[in-house]
């Protein structure tokens, strides 16, 4: 039994399952949730997790990796084999393989422990906003996109889950050249060279203070960036999603 | 007193007092009975006229009287014969040959009857000759047709010469014998001995009796110091037992040589036959002596120069000496097939073209297989010993001679190789430790930094316990740091990482670096100099592990500089390695050992105030070292120094 507080606004909420075998881990995430307006569905193994999630109406899903019965890995496959809902995995496990073989398994992002929960809550956010507004945003011409980063050179905007964000000319000169060339690999001097239209001394870091500024802006972990991505000894790219 | 007789009976002294007893029966029994040997004839006769030697002399004489009574007779007899001229001379020096032994003679008797004539010859001047005679007890009697032969060696003889002749013929000795001839001689000693052999035959016997047990003593008691104890071998044991009989024999031959050089006519040759023989029959009782050691030690046929030798060249030795033969029988085939060649005069083309050459080139052939082996396994070792413990050594190539010592090689590789997996293993297990206990320490953490960020939301109307929330915020996220450093460094250590090369550009890496860490060089009033080289320095590093290493620099500069310093990075290459450098002045100061900065949990600061791990450097060290490279630290009073060496790009 699911019992939740605010009982008339039940059906217009978001709901999130939160499955952890910690409860002090699930108790506290669903004070961040409902802080953040989300129905919060509380299980503590795989299988009740399932169990919740062909009884009740869910968003997204909050699942950890090591719990008894059955764990988080399997449960992923199970939920992805009937529902395409958002599924972001917390773990303890931190290695590349550990996150490479979460999101290969039908995970839509992986969170190790011990996680900022504000970190979390913005990363949840950002993937219900790509949940419901699946669709619903047609692209219009010249609009260069990747994931939910979008940047319209006509309004010289860029948005970030459609929220506009905020950048110098400069910034926004590196961000177009960028976006322009996704996936493509470019030296500091190279875009030195193209965005400020003078040759390179390299003395000079400006470029990578410019970047590390803007991934700040667009990233919701400037450390693990997403998009802006430092490809280290050789140069910056927008990763194509 | 049982125990006592016991000792005694195994004691040295014994063994050695029965040993001298055994020897010198053995010589007396040895003695007498080659004495009895040879008095034989002494031994079986009852008188001296029964005596082989009597009978033989006795004989000699009658046939001599004979011969010159009834053939030879008188000078002018033989001289009007009328035989050959030769036939004459000889029967005349016969003559006077007899005529001069009958006349010395004094005991011999004869007397010769001619039955026609009644004519009587006879040396005897009695009266009654032929009564003297009969009544002798060696009187011997002959006619034509009697032979009174009584086994007498000539008896034949005599009897032919009287054959066809009238005469009757008596001889004797007569008694009591006279001194002056040999008749006279002999019996004296025939009488001696007689007496003597009945003694020497109970020397004989008792030689005998008192050996026999004395020598089953020693049988029993040698080799052994107490009873049923172990056989314990005198150095005379130490002989081959085949060379130590063949040595008796040879000193029993050159004995016996000795023995018959002598006359025994002397003194001097009897006293030296008799030492001879006395070291024979030492050498022969010790021989059986340590015979009887042997085989109670079972050691008869292990001891044998034969064995011994079969021993070396065929049993399992490393070395197996019976190559050594080969080298033998390689010159002696050579040598004899040279000769051949040599002896072959015309054909010595053909033998040494089809039989030299072929057999020296299949000699080389297997020496150089033995010696290819040889190098094969010297080549395995030498891999072996540079760390190549994977390298096969191909048994089925090497020869016999050699398969011990690469089945040897193989078996300490097989070890080696066991160790360094073990090895491997402790610090896999190590580091999987390391690991799962860092996940365990991460879940509860993980509710520590919510709850405390939860805390922090409840708008406590209370200064001290915000301050104390920001106190546990800060150390949470120490705590966290410091896991995952551990984890990290447990990994790069262990060489636990996967690291792919590519082609980085240095200064590149440092100034994405440096522009990250823009704002806390910032905070820490740092003024931070980039100097690189005018060309590009390309190295071959795993991007993420350099960029670590850079930040573990620069975090460690940003957290120990002396604030508003100098902070100087250079780029520079040298032949083969691509070159960093950081310096930096220190706010405290470094009075540690820079070797020891690198090891895990080492601070610069002992008192630990300062954030950090201890395991920026460590961690640095250790991904330096993974992908190749090298890293040093230098202290100079404040000047901190980092050198990173990294292998160029080569294209």
């Amino acid at each position: 039994m699911i019992k939740q507080h605010s009982g008339v606004m039940e059906m217009d909420k978001l709901n999130v399952l939160v499955c952890d075998d910690d409860t002090a881990i699930v108790d506290a995430l669903a004070i961040y949730l409902k802080q953040e307006n989300y129905g919060v569905i509380k299980a503590y193994t795989g299988k009740q997790a399932l169990k919740a999630l062909a009884e009740q109406t869910i968003h997204l899903v909050l699942l950890d990796i090591m719990m008894p019965e059955l764990d988080g890995l399997s449960t992923t496959i199970k939920i992805r084999e009937e529902i395409n809902i958002p599924i972001i995995i917390l773990s303890a496990k931190s290695e590349d393989t550990d996150k490479i073989t979460g999101l290969n398994f039908g995970a839509d992002d992986y969170v190790t422990k011990p996680f900022n929960p504000l970190e979390l809550m913005a990363r949840v956010k950002s993937q219900m906003r790509r949940y419901t507004a699946l669709g619903c945003l047609a692209s219009s011409s010249g609009i260069l996109k990747t994931g939910s980063l979008e940047l319209d050179p006509d309004a010289k905007e860029l948005r970030v889950d459609g929220e506009v964000i905020k950048l110098t000319a400069t910034e926004y000169g590196i961000m177009l050249f960028l976006m322009q060339n996704m996936g493509h690999v470019f030296s500091i001097d190279q875009i030195y060279e193209h965005v400020w239209n003078e040759p390179s001394y390299s003395a000079e870091n400006t470029v990578p203070v410019h970047i590390r500024r803007i991934r700040e802006k667009i990233e919701i972990n400037p450390k693990e960036p997403k998009y802006l991505k430092v490809v280290w000894g050789i140069g910056y790219k927008i990763e194509k999603c | 007193m049982d125990t006592k007789l016991k000792n005694v009976k195994y004691s040295p002294g014994a063994k050695i007092t029965a040993f001298v007893i055994v020897w010198l029966c053995a010589m007396s029994a040895a003695g007498s009975f080659i004495w009895w040997v040879y008095h034989q004839d002494t031994k079986t006769s009852e008188s001296y006229y029964d005596t082989y030697q009597f009978k033989n002399e006795f004989s000699v004489l009658v046939h001599n009287a004979v011969e010159y009574n009834v053939e030879l007779k008188s000078e002018t007899n033989i001289k009007s014969s009328g035989d050959a001229e030769d036939s004459i001379k000889n029967e005349l020096q016969r003559y006077y040959i007899i005529k001069n032994k009958l006349s010395n003679t004094v005991n011999f008797a004869y007397y010769l009857k001619d039955t026609e004539t009644e004519e009587i010859i006879t040396n005897v001047a009695n009266e009654d000759a032929l009564a003297l005679i009969q009544k002798q007890p060696s009187v011997v009697y002959y006619d034509q047709w009697t032979s009174a032969s009584n086994n007498h060696p000539f008896g034949g003889d005599i009897a032919q010469m009287l054959t066809g002749t009238p005469y009757q013929f008596y001889a004797a000795v007569i008694e009591p014998l006279k001194p002056g001839d040999v008749f006279y001689d002999h019996s004296i000693k025939f009488t001696q001995n007689k007496a003597l052999s009945s003694y020497v035959t109970f020397v004989l016997m008792a030689s005998i009796i008192l050996m026999i047990p004395f020598f089953i003593y020693l049988v029993i008691v040698t080799g052994r110091r107490e009873q049923g104890g172990e056989i314990t071998l005198s150095f005379i044991d130490r002989i081959y037992t085949d060379v130590h009989t063949i040595l008796v024999f040879i000193a029993a031959i050159i004995s016996l040589r000795i023995a018959s050089a002598m006359q025994l006519d002397n003194e001097v040759e009897l006293f030296i036959v008799a030492l001879v023989f006395g070291i024979d029959i030492l050498i022969g009782l010790s021989y059986v002596l340590s015979m009887i050691r042997q085989i109670k030690g079972k050691k008869l046929l292990k001891n044998t120069l034969v064995y011994s030798i079969f021993d070396l060249c065929f049993n399992g030795r490393a070395f197996k000496a019976w190559t050594l033969l080969l080298l033998l029988g390689y010159g002696a085939v050579n040598g004899m097939l040279f000769a051949l060649a040599a002896d072959a005069g015309g054909g010595f083309v053909g033998i040494f073209i089809f039989l030299i050459i072929p057999f020296n080139i299949a000699a080389v052939y297997f020496a150089a297989k033995s010696l290819l082996s040889l190098s094969q396994i010297m080549q395995a070792v030498k891999e072996i010993s540079t760390g190549n413990i994977d390298h096969v050594l191909d048994k089925s190539q090497i020869t016999v001679t050699f398969s011990r010592l690469a089945g040897d090689i193989q078996s300490i590789q097989g070890g080696l190789k066991k160790a360094v997996a073990e090895a491997v293993k402790g610090e896999r297990m190590k580091t999987d430790l390391i690991t799962n206990v860092s996940h365990d320490l991460k879940t509860p953490l993980t509710s520590v930094i919510n709850y405390v960020d939860l805390l922090k939301q409840e708008n406590l109307n209370n200064d001290k316990a915000q301050e104390y929330l920001g106190v546990l915020e800060e150390k949470s996220a120490r705590l966290k740091q410091l896991i995952e450093d551990l984890i990290e460094a447990s990994k790069a250590s262990s060489g636990n990482l996967t690291v792919s090369a590519v082609k980085i550009d240095l200064h590149e890496l440092v100034m994405q670096a440096c522009g990250e860490y823009e704002e806390k060089i910032k905070k820490a009033a740092l003024d931070v100099h980039i100097n690189a080289a005018d060309t590009k320095t390309f190295i071959s590093a795993d991007g993420k592990h350099m960029w670590r290493i850079v930040e573990n620099l620069l975090s460690n500069v940003v957290k120990y500089s002396m604030p508003h310093s100098r902070v100087y990075i250079n780029i520079a290459q040298s032949d083969q390695y691509g070159l960093l450098t950081v310096k930096n002045i220190s706010a405290n100061p470094l009075d540690i050992p820079p070797e020891q900065l690198t090891e895990r949990f080492v601070r610069g600061d002992v008192s630990r105030t300062t954030e950090g791990s201890g395991l920026g450097l460590s961690i640095a060290q250790s991904l330096t070292n993974i992908q190749g490279g090298r890293f040093m630290i230098e202290i100079d009073g404040d000047l901190f120094k980092v050198l990173v060496e990294m292998p160029l790009w080569l294209d």
